[in-house]
């Protein structure tokens, strides 16, 4: 019987810090980690089924604004808004969408004062009054 | 005048509470202790801190929106409790997933096995007043968060498991390197294993602490690795062989002594156990497309109902689900390996010093989250509770 980690803990004292000092050195993730998701409005018809679907109920459909030009497939103009603070990111609107319309990323910094939602980056995949001029 | 013949020694307890904050793992429960001097006397198990009607809730939504609803149940289980799920719903609806993702569900639920035996060895170092090596497991404890990372898209809350299959593949990179990860585990393990061992705190606190015998188990229907640690060979995964569990060689690890130190012993075997799983997984991986498409999967379930049991870390976990033809389930009922392990195990701690009820309690493997789904009301009611002397007859001499 012996205290067994001592020589664990004295190669340790001479190494460098296994912690990473996050804000400055990012945290290494895959490439396919499951992070924010958004609408490609080129792709959505407005179906709802991912607000149906979504665990969370953290998927509303809001009606496009005027000034977009909106495929012809989305008749009713609307779109789905994820509420990135209630998603749990399972990305079960991604795999139901049955037109694919969903663009993945592996953005796991959500860390936000205000609320934040998807309707910019899923604005700007269509063209808009603000992107004509 | 007539003289005293006996004298009556009223032992004088102290009720010492135990929780709910922080009781032994940063979950809420509460132990209110009967305490004679430095020796337990009595223990009244109090539940109730984290109700959060996780089964109502399923019955509310649909039987694909419960997956991921269920998989929330506990955070560290988060894969058995999705596959115990999916797998009842796969037995109402008849469909028997391709071998590939039956593979790969093992491999999801042993890597987190792995990472839930290596979170409860630290913590039981932690509790027993090593820090150090609390600090080192979980260190470690990272690549196998990482190779879950790897294989599922997120480090804790897998959503790995879908009625007739997975979510996603592997392909030869993550392969190699979840393997890697897996054989950097193995060494560690091994060292760490040693350091159980030999180190002198570590034997000289969980040594003959809680011990259980092997008939207390019985009487008390415990599960799991407590109940493997006093030697009852019971193990969901070479019983009823559900997935691949039927065509992955492992051996059930059992322990005859029953105490803290027998139930470590139990958890070290199983991570190699489960290392060794994983690796035969990766090497023998069968060929064919695991992914279901869930667009095309039924909407509607028949009037029927199922029942499915899993290993889950802790012990065995069951669901039954019940549909009545709709598209929400009737009635989902879930019972946690943790309910039957801290609510029965009042008796443990009995004649045990206070110091180490939460090295005790740390040997259990509670998690909170997974149990307080049940109201418990047969348990003895209200703080001002006082023990009757008939009570203490025989317990203390």
């Amino acid at each position: 019987m012996k205290p067994a980690l001592i020589k664990e803990i004295i190669k340790g004292i001479f190494t460098k810090p296994v912690t990473i000092q996050y804000p400055k050195e990012q945290t290494v993730i895959e490439p396919d980690f499951r992070g924010r998701q958004y609408a490609d409005l080129k792709k959505c018809i407005g179906c709802s089924l991912c607000a149906v679907e979504c665990p969370a109920n953290a998927i509303t459909m809001v009606k496009i604004p005027d000034e977009y030009v909106v495929p012809k497939t989305n008749a009713r103009r609307i779109y789905p808004v994820i509420n990135y603070f209630k998603c749990v990111f399972c990305y079960r609107c991604v795999t139901v969408c049955p037109t694919s319309a969903y663009l993945v990323t592996n953005d796991y910094r959500l860390a936000s004062s205000i609320p934040i939602d998807s309707s910019t980056l899923s604005l700007s995949t269509i063209t808009g009054a603000g992107d004509e001029r | 005048m007539v003289e005293a013949t006996h004298m009556i020694e009223i032992p004088i307890t102290v009720e010492i509470p135990v929780g709910p904050q922080h009781p032994a793992l940063h979950e809420p429960l509460l132990l209110k202790l009967y305490a004679d001097g430095e020796r337990v006397i009595k223990v009244d198990v109090i539940t109730g801190y984290n109700h959060r009607g996780v089964e109502k809730l399923a019955e509310k939504n649909s039987f694909y929106r419960d997956i991921f609803i269920v998989g929330r149940v506990c955070g560290i289980c988060n894969a058995v409790h999705a596959n115990c799920y999916v797998r009842a719903l796969e037995y109402m609806l008849g469909i028997d997933p391709p071998p590939r993702a039956k593979y790969l569900r093992v491999l999801a639920m042993e890597l987190e096995r792995m990472h839930s035996h290596m979170l409860i060895l630290a913590v039981t170092a932690e509790l027993a007043g090593y820090e150090t090596l609390f600090m080192y497991l979980m260190k470690d404890r990272e690549y196998v968060m990482k190779a879950k990372e790897i294989l599922t898209g997120q480090r804790v809350l897998a959503d790995y498991m879908m009625v007739g299959g997975v979510r996603r593949d592997v392909d030869e990179t993550k392969i190699s390197r979840i393997l890697d990860m897996v054989k950097r585990v193995e060494e560690r393990v091994k060292y760490y294993h040693k350091a159980f061992q030999e180190d002198i705190t570590i034997n000289r606190r969980l040594r003959d602490a809680g011990r259980i015998k092997h008939a207390e188990v019985l009487a008390h229907s415990l599960v799991g690795p407590v109940a493997r640690g006093s030697g009852v060979k019971t193990d969901v995964r070479a019983q009823d062989k559900y997935d691949a569990y039927g065509e992955i060689p492992f051996n059930v690890i059992t322990e005859d002594y029953g105490d803290s130190y027998a139930r470590a012993m139990v958890r070290f075997g199983e991570l190699y156990e489960s290392i060794n799983m994983v690796k035969h997984i990766l090497t023998h991986l069968p060929q064919g497309n695991p992914v279901p498409d869930e667009k095309k999967l039924p909407r509607r379930f028949p009037v029927d109902e199922s029942y499915a049991t899993v290993e889950a870390p802790r012990g065995e976990l069951t669901y039954y689900v019940s549909s009545s033809g709709s598209d929400k389930p009737y009635r989902v009922k879930i019972r946690t390996p943790s309910l039957n392990n801290i609510v029965n195990s009042a008796f443990a701690y009995v004649d045990q010093m206070i110091a180490d009820v939460p090295v005790i309690l740390g040997s259990f493997d509670p998690c909170i989250s997974c149990m307080e789904r049940a109201i418990i009301t047969n348990l003895k009611e209200g703080t001002r509770y006082q023990v009757p002397l008939k009570a203490l007859g025989g317990v203390r001499k």
